[in-house]
Order: structure tokens, then C-alpha cells, then sequence
């Protein structure tokens, strides 16, 4: 499959173009989408460390997840959306990144480890719920997380060391930085 | 301010941080990975607030914000001793009193945070009327 066509159409369209014009786009996003993905990390930390038994072990698995994980899906879609907008700006540049495509390798990992979880361990999870230590699949699933989190977020940071970058400082340049 | 900063760059670890490339993308890594962390941590204390989250739970007791204030404390003055430590022993002598009185200051401080620590879980039982707990 041939992805070319794809990605320059990502990267001629609309909200690229002003991504790569405005001096404001950038930062703004960028911040956002890390924050957004400093919240999903967060989040989803404080219900792997209760599947580990390290934290709150006094508290139904299902009641910390259910308060974890809104939290989780909102910063989740943020950052999405806050990442695509990035991704569209270079696009040709990302999907030769090899942190970019690392990174989307954990991300996809960390799906698959929610969904395994999700669709085989939770189904239980009324036996064990107030449970201190809970089953081993639980546990594994919950460091598995921790994980590959880890991976996302140390490739995400990567990607910008890596992806090529002018970091040289502009001559006689006029930035209007009036937010 | 600048004289602080010239020394903090010339240090021997400054200088790693410059030079070791895969150093600066790892601190950073860890860097935002810890500001999930804290972030969200001081969000379930807000949400607490706001009745979002953790309502099967008694708020924060007087132990609890106590216990707050002298880890803030502790931080604080375990780092402000250790680095003063060089200046105040004695050559050949040991230490000062109020050196010693130091060390046995935050021996204790921390003992009580970690007993303020267990103490949340029994506010009324430990503050009697001064307790938050309805």
C-alpha cells in the first residue's frame, strides 16, 4: 500500500498550512498536547498503581477506574487531536521518524494491552474488585501499562531530537509574540 | 543571580547535560512524565473538592494538612542542612550543638509525618472537635 498520496494530502491541507504559517500555532499546540499527554499518563498511572497494589488498595478497583479514566479519555482525545494537528504540519517528515514510529508502535501496544485487559481480566472483576493483591493478569496488565506509557512518552520526546529540526537561531527576524 | 547561573553552568554536571547527546531528551522524558504525576495527582485533591471524584472517601483530615506542611517543611530544611552541613563541622571536633540540634530536629519532623501520615485515618479519634470530620 502505497501511503504517499495520503500523507501529502494531510500535509496540503488547510489546518497544516496554518500550523506551519502561524507563529502562535505551534507552541500552542505543542503545550497543549503535552500537557494532554502528561494527564493520560497521570491518570492511567493512578489505576495501574492500584492494580499493582501500591496505592489506595482500600478502594474498589471498578471506582477508581471509573474516576481515572474520564479523565483519562478527555486528555486522551486532546491530545489526539492537539497530535494530529503536529503530525500535519511535517507529515512527510513523521512518518519516517523512527521515534515517531516507535512511539506509535507503544501506542498501539498500550491499546492492545487495555483491550486484553478490558475483554478478558475486568469481565471478573466483581470477585475482586476490593481485592488486595488482585489476580496476576490484573497486575501484569497494570505494569505492562506503566510500560509502555513510559515508551510513548520517552519517543514522543525523542521525535523532536530527531525529526530534523532547524535549531539554529533566525537573523533578522520579526516576531510578533502578542498572544 | 547571573554568578548563580555561571557556576550552575560550569558545573561537572552542567557540562554533561550539554554534551551527552541522549542526556537532555531522557531528562525531559522524565521531566513531563512526572508532571503527569504530580498534575494529576493535585487534580484528585481539587476534584475532591469540586465532587468529582473520590466522594466514598472522608476529606482530608487535620493530620492531613499538617502532615502536608511539614513534608514541605522536611524537603526544605533536609536539603538547606545537608548542604550547610560542610560549614558547621568542627575540624576535627565532630559537630556544633546547634548542628546536632538540627540533625535530631528533622529526625523527629520526619517521624511525624509519618505518623500524621497513619493519624488521617483517625481524625476524630486523634482531634476530637478540632477534627474536620463532620
Amino acid at each position: 500500500m502505497d501511503i504517499a498520496p495520503f500523507v501529502q494530502a494531510i500535509q496540503a491541507s488547510p489546518p497544516a498550512e496554518w500550523m506551519r504559517t502561524s507563529v502562535k500555532a505551534m507552541p500552542i499546540v505543542e503545550s497543549v498536547h503535552v500537557l494532554a499527554a502528561a494527564t493520560v499518563f497521570g491518570s492511567v498511572f493512578v489505576v495501574d498503581l492500584r492494580l499493582l497494589g501500591l496505592i489506595d488498595t482500600a478502594r474498589p478497583v471498578t471506582r477508581i477506574a471509573r474516576e481515572m479514566l474520564r479523565l483519562t479519555w478527555v486528555a486522551f482525545g486532546v491530545a489526539v487531536i492537539a497530535g494530529a494537528l503536529m503530525f500535519s504540519a511535517n507529515a512527510h517528515t513523521y512518518v519516517v521518524n523512527t521515534a515517531f514510529r516507535l512511539k506509535m508502535a507503544a501506542l498501539l501496544l498500550a491499546g492492545v494491552n487495555m483491550v486484553v485487559f478490558h475483554a478478558l481480566t475486568y469481565r471478573t472483576v466483581d470477585s475482586w474488585d476490593r481485592s488486595n493483591p488482585v489476580p496476576l493478569p490484573a497486575r501484569i496488565a497494570g505494569l505492562t501499562s506503566i510500560l509502555l506509557w513510559v515508551c510513548v512518552i520517552c519517543c514522543a520526546r525523542w521525535i523532536g531530537f530527531t525529526k530534523g529540526y532547524d535549531f539554529s537561531i533566525p537573523q533578522n527576524t520579526h516576531i510578533d509574540f502578542q498572544f | 543571580m547571573r554568578a548563580l547561573a555561571a557556576w550552575l553552568q560550569a558545573t561537572h554536571a552542567s557540562h554533561t547535560i550539554q554534551t551527552v547527546s541522549w542526556v537532555i531528551p531522557l531528562l525531559q522524558s522524565i521531566h513531563i512524565l512526572m508532571i503527569g504525576v504530580v498534575f494529576v495527582s493535585s487534580l484528585m485533591i481539587c476534584l475532591r473538592v469540586l465532587g468529582g471524584v473520590r466522594t466514598d472517601e472522608p476529606f482530608a483530615a487535620v493530620s492531613f494538612w499538617i502532615k502536608m506542611a511539614l513534608v514541605a517543611g522536611g524537603v526544605a530544611g533536609t536539603a538547606a542542612y545537608g548542604r550547610s552541613l560542610a560549614r558547621l563541622a568542627l575540624p576535627g571536633a565532630g559537630f556544633s550543638v546547634p548542628a546536632r540540634a538540627g540533625a535530631v530536629l528533622i529526625i523527629f519532623l520526619w517521624l511525624a509525618v509519618i505518623f500524621l501520615g497513619r493519624a488521617i485515618a483517625y481524625d476524630r479519634e486523634v482531634w476530637g472537635s478540632l477534627s474536620l470530620h463532620a
